[in-house]
């Protein structure tokens, strides 16, 4: 009797798990040649930034140790997560509506575990971009400074994972109103790059003691910052006392470590939120 | 286990004419309703697309929605779809428990359903991953998917095309797809929306053949197209629809009772002058007034009076009671009212097919209005 409960329950939850799984799977197959495009920019950033202005160029000294020299390969990640993450997770819901695809799967598959299986399958796409990254960079950093790799760097990784959740959380909601794909990404891309950096610049300069905790650009400092061995743990060490015109304003190095994973655990749980809510709602 | 399940495996086309003529020999259907529409209405805005339509669909049944484009066909099949939700009333589909549920429970007790809606579109991959895909996340057996993949392409002509992209395919092809994929898992419901759209004539002969492979393998088959013609044959029963309406839902024999047999065309040699017109109407209509078919008269307002003319064909129609004596009676009153400065050159039942003029009729007789669904 209880072995046949078992099986009822293992039943069920193999059925609803399976669209979840086969989806993602599809997705992973679908977005493969992005995923391998991506990863090439990737890599070639590292060789054409953190490996041929060392090798070519005799006097450009390489920074002191290998925590400095990743946190300066690790400036170009950010561009990295912004364009994969438009391109990875803008047609998520947007496409099904735009080429009209949902009936395909009704009344098997609900809408909502097609959209999880595109979003863990677009989510693993872009942690496998990111990690061709750290790892070239890593193997830079063995080739120039010797083993092991720096514990820090790790950390750094995982911060990362948490920042692409983040983004790609982000760009979903805007999949969930959108009317097609490259609208979806012109619009995010605007947004990540140009209307986030406008708000931190205003907010800065109207309250120049306040610390843009809302801020994904702030949060996304974590990545490169935590390589930083004596990590500050004091408020007045996160942050630059920089004049200009007669003007002193704060220039934010880190959050802190728990506040850095809050505001990219808070983005990702409000943005899926909000994006299943639109969803739910939106019709063909 | 249901007789709609059983023979999915035997879904084998090869012979053309083998299907394409034969009289089908179903599984007697049952009355067991596999789903109902309660006054199913969706409006956008103050537009009313479908406007409280019912209809009941029985096991094994084909049932047609036949209307003109824009009539409500599309917008129904997509709230059946669960693609947009119905403004008011319900949609209660058979579950596996053998009971109607509405479609708003849980989808996993539902029946299994195929559809093929609108144009379909398909993402950027091959025609196998494609069907790999719909098949696994639709449990279908994983040990069965190749060789049903196989015998539905093959079956459609496209087996050539079976690891090619799908982008590459063209509209016909991508709508051979499109039914191809809604008859994958072996559904116990397919809902088609002009599976014939865009197909050649010899794909849409080949689209009809495995309509009727599907019917008698006992499939309840719910098919909506603006082309009665088309899927006329293959129905058992017809709804139809215009203005978000349905004007009309019986077997086709009900229908055509109601129509075919009331009807005359009386075709003129020479056209009547405008100023002749209204005065012969008159006179026509007084003398036809015994034999006029009273049902149109409370129909519709263009026959009140039993008698149509018609200036650029030249001739009158006419709408009377059926009987075969009324039909000579007519005759003479028509001969005797224009004999003296015109001919009759034919006087017949209408010669276009029957469910047409029907679909024609009954559009003609519904108001126009603007915007579709």
């Amino acid at each position: 009797m209880q072995i046949l409960e078992k099986k009822e329950k293992f039943d069920y939850l193999y059925l609803a798990v399976l669209p979840v799984v086969t989806t993602y799977i599809f997705e992973l197959k679908k977005q493969w040649k992005k995923f391998v495009i991506f990863s090439l920019i990737a890599v070639s950033f590292i060789i054409l930034l953190s490996y041929l202005p060392y090798a070519l160029i005799p006097d450009n000294p390489l920074p002191d140790t290998q925590a400095d020299y990743f946190q300066s390969g690790l400036n170009f990640l950010i561009m990295i997560v912004i364009f994969g993450s438009c391109f990875f997770f803008s047609g998520i819901i947007c496409y099904e509506y735009d080429k009209k695809t949902g009936y395909i799967t009704f009344p098997i598959i609900n809408k909502y575990k097609l959209v999880t299986g595109k979003f863990l399958g677009a989510l693993t796409l872009l942690i496998g971009v990111i990690a061709a990254f750290y790892i070239a960079l890593g193997v830079l950093g063995i080739y120039w400074y010797g083993g092991p790799i720096n514990y820090r760097y790790y950390y750094s990784f995982g911060i990362a994972i948490l920042y692409v959740l983040a983004v790609g959380s982000f760009v979903t909601v805007f999949s969930s109103f959108m009317q097609n794909v490259n609208m979806t990404i012109v619009s995010t891309i605007m947004i990540l790059l140009i209307a986030n950096m406008i708000i931190d610049s205003l907010v800065m300069l109207l309250y120049p003691e306040f610390e843009p905790i809302y801020s994904l650009n702030h949060a996304s400092d974590l990545i490169s910052y935590i390589l930083v061995e004596d990590f500050p743990t004091k408020l007045e060490d996160r942050y630059e006392e920089v004049e200009f015109r007669n003007f002193t304003r704060r220039r934010w190095l880190t959050p802190t470590i728990v506040g850095g994973i809050t505001v990219f655990l808070l983005y990702t749980t409000i943005c899926l939120v909000v994006a299943a809510i639109i969803f739910k709602r939106r019709q063909l | 286990m249901s007789k709609t399940t059983m023979e999915s495996d035997k879904l084998e086309m090869k012979s053309e004419e083998k299907t394409l003529i034969e009289p089908i020999e179903k599984p007697e259907t049952g009355l067991k309703t596999v789903m109902r529409l309660e006054n199913l209405t969706k409006k956008f805005g103050s537009f009313v697309a479908v406007d409280k339509i019912n209809i009941e669909v029985h096991e094994g049944e084909t049932i047609g929605l036949v209307g003109p484009n824009g009539a409500g066909k599309t917008t129904t099949i997509k709230m059946i779809a669960k693609l947009i939700r119905p403004t008011s009333g319900e949609i209660l589909v058979l579950n596996k428990a053998g009971e109607l549920q509405s479609l708003n429970g849980n989808d996993k007790d539902l029946v299994k359903f195929g559809f093929l809606i609108d144009q379909p579109f398909f993402y950027d991959m091959s025609a196998n991953q494609i069907l790999r895909y719909f098949a696994r996340s639709q449990n279908y057996p994983k040990e069965k998917i190749n060789a049903r993949i196989d015998e539905l392409l093959t079956l459609f002509k496209l087996i050539d095309w079976k690891h090619e992209k799908v982008r590459t395919f063209s509209k016909g092809m991508r709508q051979k797809m499109g039914i191809i994929q809604s008859i994958l898992v072996d559904p116990q419901i397919i809902i088609l929306d002009e599976p014939q759209t865009g197909l050649d004539p010899k794909a849409r002969i080949e689209v009809r053949a495995t309509l009727r492979e599907l019917q008698r393998q006992g499939k309840t088959i719910f098919v909506a197209s603006h082309m009665l013609h088309e899927i006329s044959e293959l129905c058992d029963k017809i709804a139809l629809i215009n203005n978000g309406r349905i004007i009309a839902f019986d077997t086709i024999e009900n229908l055509e009772k109601n129509l075919k047999d009331k009807e005359l065309n009386c075709q003129l040699l020479y056209p009547i002058t405008p100023n002749n017109l209204e005065g012969t109407i008159n006179r026509l209509n007084e003398k036809l007034v015994p034999y006029v078919n009273h049902d149109m008269e409370e129909s519709t307002a263009d026959h009140d009076h039993g008698v149509k003319y018609n200036l650029e064909k030249q001739s009158f129609k006419i709408y009377y009671d059926g009987k075969k004596e009324s039909r000579g009676e007519i005759l003479e009153i028509f001969m005797s009212e224009l004999k003296s400065n015109n001919k009759i050159i034919s006087f017949s039942q209408p010669k276009t097919s029957k469910l047409e003029q029907i679909y024609l009729e009954m559009i003609q007789m519904d108001e126009p209005r603007e915007g579709g669904g």
